[in-house]
Parts: C-alpha cells; structure tokens; sequence
C-alpha cells in the first residue's frame, strides 16, 4: 500500500493539539490561582477562629492588609501572565494559518507547474527517438531537431520563470538602475522579438525619447514577457501593439493583442503566481503561468506598476507597465549626450511606417 | 484490408506532429484534433478505430470527453496520453472508460506497442465469435452483438466487459478458464485489474443468468484456477 502524503492541515493537527492542551492547562492554573487568592482572606480568618484566637482589629486590619496586597500581586503577574499567554496564542494560530497557506499554494505550484514541464519534455525526446530509431530522411531530421531544439527554449524559459519566481519570493528583486531611453531600447530590441514571434505583426509606436531610471536586463525580460503573451493570446497572423510614451510623470510601455480578452477572469487574479482560476484539467493558458507575475514584480522594483485592460474599443487585452520618468534635467542631459551620436530613438520608430500616424 | 484510423487528440502542436509521424509510419492512418469539444464532434461524425487522449485540453478535459463518449455508448478504444499520471490520475482514468494510460514523457517503442496491444484486443472485440452470437443458457439468451440478455420477456443490457467475459467462457465451453487469462483478454495486457475483479463481475452474471445464484447450473468455480462454462 502507498503510504499516504498527509496534507498541510494533517501534518500540523498533532502539534497544535498538543498546544492546545499547554493553554488549556494554563487557563486552569490561572483559574485555580484566582480562586486561591481570592478566598485567602477568608480562609485565614476561618482557621483563626476554628483555633479558638480572638484577634484584636489591629491585628485583623494587618492580616487583610496582607493578603489583599498578595491579591493586588497575583492580579498583576497573574494578568500579565494570561495576556502574555492570549498573545502567544494570537501569534501562534496567525503562524499556523500562513504556514499552512504557504504550504498549499506551494503545493498547488507544485502540481501546477511540473506537468507543464512534461510536455515539452514529451516531443523533444519523442523528436530524438523517432530520429534514432527510425531511418528519417536528412530533411526530416533536420526539422525534428529543429523542433526539439523549440521544444528545449520552452523548457528552458519555464525553468527560468520557475527560478526567478523563486528568487523573487525569497530574497526581493534586486536591480542595477541606470538612466535608459526606454522607447530607444525597445525599439532596438524589436527585431529579435519579431525574429521569435514571427506569426505576429509587432507595432511599435515611441514618438520621443523616454527616460527612466531602470535596469536594462529586468526592462528587456518585461517587455519580452508581455510580447510573448500578447503574441500567444493574439494568435496566428494578429497585430500586437507596443506603444512607449511618457504619460504625466510616468513612463508607460503598453502592449496589446488582438485576442479574446480577459474572459471575465480578474486581471488581479492573473498575475499572481500559483493561482489558477477554473478547472485545473481545462487548460486555459500554455506554460508555468509566472510571466505576468514576474512583470508586476519587475515594475514593483522600479517603484510602478502592471495593469491589465480589456473590453477595449477594438477589442483584445492590454497590458501596461508604468514607472516614474527620470527627472526633467536628467533627461535633458542624457537626451544632449545622445543626439550629437545617432539619430535618436525615433529611427526604430520610423522603420514602420504606420506607427506613427497612428500616434494620439 | 484499410488502415486502422487512430485520433490524436493533443493540444501542443509539437507534441501531435511527432506522435501522428510516428503511427503514420507504423501503418495507421491518422487525424489530430487539438481540442476537447473538438475531439467530441469528430468521434460522433466517424468513430476511429482509437483514440490518444490528452487528459488537460483546450476546452473540456480528456477524462470528460472520454465519459461523454461513454455515456453515449461509444465504446471506441481510449488511451490516455497525459502529464498527470500520479495513481489518483491514472485510477480515475481508466474508472471514467479508458483502456490504458501512459504518462508524459513517455517511450515512443512503449506508445506504440501499446497502440498495437489496444488494437489487437478491440479486433477480438469485434471479430465473429467462434462461439457464434448468441449464447443460450437455459432461459436466458445472451447476444454478442447487441450487449444484452433475454429472459422470457425481460431485456436486460449488459456491459462490454460482461459481454466479453461469457465470449472468453463461452469460446472454451466446459474447458477451465483461469482469472489471469480473462484479465488478459478483456482489460489487456496492462492488467488494472485485480484478479478480485473478474470475481465480482462473475457474482454479477450469475446473479443475472443463474436460476439459483448460490448453486451456479452454467457458471461453474473452478477452486484456485478460474471458471468453467457448461452451456
């Protein structure tokens, strides 16, 4: 027989219990203490007069003095004590509680995640065995390899997610900042997103330079991310949307897709990272489902933020990270610097021509 | 003789290409639909000879299309082909109707011969029994086409693993069947079952087909070994 695994609340009744019993005993003591205190006085009294001793009132006065001055002590300690113990079972209880929640969630990411990772596990190895196995024409091996080698990115990228979950729930995201022209990098990173998602038409409208203080690796992984998503919700042939401007005092990128939309699900309840609305055998989304939450917590860092939009005129999802615009005089600088060297950040910009115009 | 028609029901692209290469190449003629309500329809509009079952899709799962199917009383072949294999998943896969379950990743040798070991076991299904159709046992007479037995004018529908239990008696009559060969030919070769389990579906004929269900006339224990059919 397998033994079986117990879950969160199980493995924590026993202990619990046993604390449970400790309090209880002490509400007792505490209990009998009162009691004890409480009657002092009188039972003195009754055992003087059992002994056939009359006191005088002096000496009467003195011995209630006493034992109401034990009284007033045990009410004190005793009342710490109880409130002491009140509080310990507050924190306790509010231990437990998150303790067992942690456990669950990282139960459910647990069963959530590593199937996901099975399958493209699944065809890459498939992929090898039917070349080793089978006498496939050099093409077809080629296209077999090609396709594992697909199959390995997902995996790798999944794990990536995985880790820097991890690494975001256990230590903080931790960047480099540094003053970026954020509409310059993207536009310079769109023709490798356009070589990876080449069954979408990326858009890319940054009509002026935008400058914050962010760092480059955690800027590219958002912007990847979201692209990835938009292209994957999108679907064949659509048009994703990247949009860069400086909205007040912020910096926004905006990415949108030309998919079904949100479906009804909370746009909060998407980002966060082990949660997954439904019906956990319905598949509604491919992959570990951490590249929203990743994204939010990116934008976290950088002091802003990651919304989630449908019900657009036109249809489809828009995702938009802010953070605050470098200071007016930074920017300036750093704007000086550049201009003298390329033609600014509109040369990506302009390689498409009907970005601009569409520019509101 | 056609090429037997396999349904790969499989939502990542990668994935149904190379398993639809690979049974292509062993023979079979193949279809790949990569949605739950999908698979449904295609199964309804012209039944494969099997079906590979994705268990998390697009949709509506692979255990309920695999219900659904049953539930309508098609009985075509199912093997699950799912990342979730944990023994709770693999259980509930194969109570819901299916036939086997592989877990992802899985060997392409081990898929395909159990592709074959399906295949072979749904022929005998439906193949002529030498038994003939109909097996008559004092009142009650069962049909192997139809699923079901008649007493006088009673109509009652069988199971397919009953139907296919009497066939395996029926095909040897008065010869000892054991347990393990009925397990074998019934389930097939992955043997789910226990050996218990034959014993509960035969409590179950008897109770239909025999007169006196204490003191089987037709359905005969054969003490350790199995059970012997004398018509």
């Amino acid at each position: 027989m397998i033994s079986k695994r117990l879950s969160p609340e199980e493995v924590i009744r026993r202990p619990l219990r046993l604390y449970a019993v400790i309090v209880a005993f002490y509400g007792l003591l505490l209990g009998w203490w009162v009691y004890f205190f409480a009657s002092l006085d009188g039972r003195m009294m009754d055992r003087i007069a059992a002994k056939g001793v009359t006191l005088s009132p002096e000496a009467e006065q003195a011995l209630h003095e006493t034992s109401s001055e034990a009284m007033r002590m045990f009410l004190f300690e005793g009342g710490f004590l109880g409130l002491l113990v009140l509080v310990s079972v507050f924190l306790v209880m509010r231990g437990v509680q998150r303790e067992i929640m942690l456990a669950r969630q990282q139960r459910n990411f647990v069963s959530a995640v590593t199937h996901e990772l099975r399958s493209p596990l699944s065809s890459a190895r498939l992929y090898i065995d039917s070349i080793l196995l089978r006498r496939t024409s050099p093409e077809k091996a080629e296209r077999y390899l090609r396709h594992a080698r697909e199959d390995l990115d997902r995996l790798g990228s999944m794990v990536e997610d995985i880790l820097v979950t991890r690494r975001i729930s256990d230590t903080g995201v931790e960047l480099e900042k540094e003053l970026v022209d954020l509409a310059d990098s993207v536009s310079g990173d769109m023709e490798r997103l356009s070589g990876m998602h080449s069954q979408v038409r990326l858009q890319l409208e940054a009509p002026e330079p935008v400058f914050a203080e962010a760092d480059v690796t955690a800027f590219r992984q958002i912007l990847d991310n979201l692209v990835s998503n938009a292209a994957k919700y999108g679907g064949e042939g659509t048009k994703v949307d990247i949009q860069v401007v400086a909205d007040g005092r912020k910096a926004r990128l905006s990415v949108r897709d030309e998919g079904p939309g949100l479906n009804g699900s909370d746009p909060e309840q998407l980002v966060e990272p082990f949660v997954r609305g439904g019906d956990e055998m319905v598949r509604t989304r491919e992959g570990v489902g951490l590249g929203l939450y990743i994204v939010r917590e990116l934008a976290r860092a950088h002091g802003g933020d990651l919304k989630l939009e449908d019900g657009l005129a036109g249809g489809g999802t828009r995702a938009s990270v802010t953070m605050p615009l470098a200071s007016r005089s930074a920017s300036q600088a750093a704007a000086g610097s550049s201009t003298g060297s390329s033609t600014g950040p509109n040369a990506g910009a302009g390689s498409d021509p009907g970005a601009a115009g569409d520019a509101a | 003789m056609t090429a037997q028609r396999l349904l790969v029901v499989e939502d990542e692209v990668h994935l149904a290409e190379v398993i639809a290469d690979n049974l292509e190449l062993e023979g079979w003629s193949v279809d790949v639909v990569g949605d739950g309500l999908g698979a449904l329809e295609r199964v309804r509009s012209s039944p494969p000879d099997l079906i590979l079952l994705d268990v998390m899709l697009p949709g509506m799962d692979g255990f309920s299309v695999c219900e659904t199917l049953r539930g309508e009383g098609i009985q075509t072949p199912v093997l699950f082909l799912t990342a979730k294999s944990s023994r709770d998943d693999r259980v509930k896969g194969l109570a819901l109707g299916g036939d086997d379950y592989l877990g992802k990743p899985f060997d392409l040798e081990e898929l395909i011969l159990r592709v074959r070991a399906i295949l072979r076991r749904s022929e005998w299904i439906r193949e002529d029994s030498p038994a003939g159709d109909r097996l008559v046992l004092g009142e009650a007479v069962v049909d192997f086409e139809t699923f079901t037995v008649t007493i006088g004018e009673r109509e009652v529908e069988l199971s397919q693993k009953e139907v296919l239990i009497l066939r395996c008696l029926a095909e040897q009559p008065g010869v000892v069947v054991s347990r393990a060969e009925m397990v074998d030919r019934v389930w097939g070769y992955d043997a789910f079952p226990t050996l218990r389990t034959v014993d509960n579906f035969i409590v179950r004929l008897r109770r239909l087909l025999e007169p006196d269900p204490r003191n089987p006339a037709y359905i005969h224990t054969v003490r350790g070994t199995g059970y012997r059919l004398t018509p």
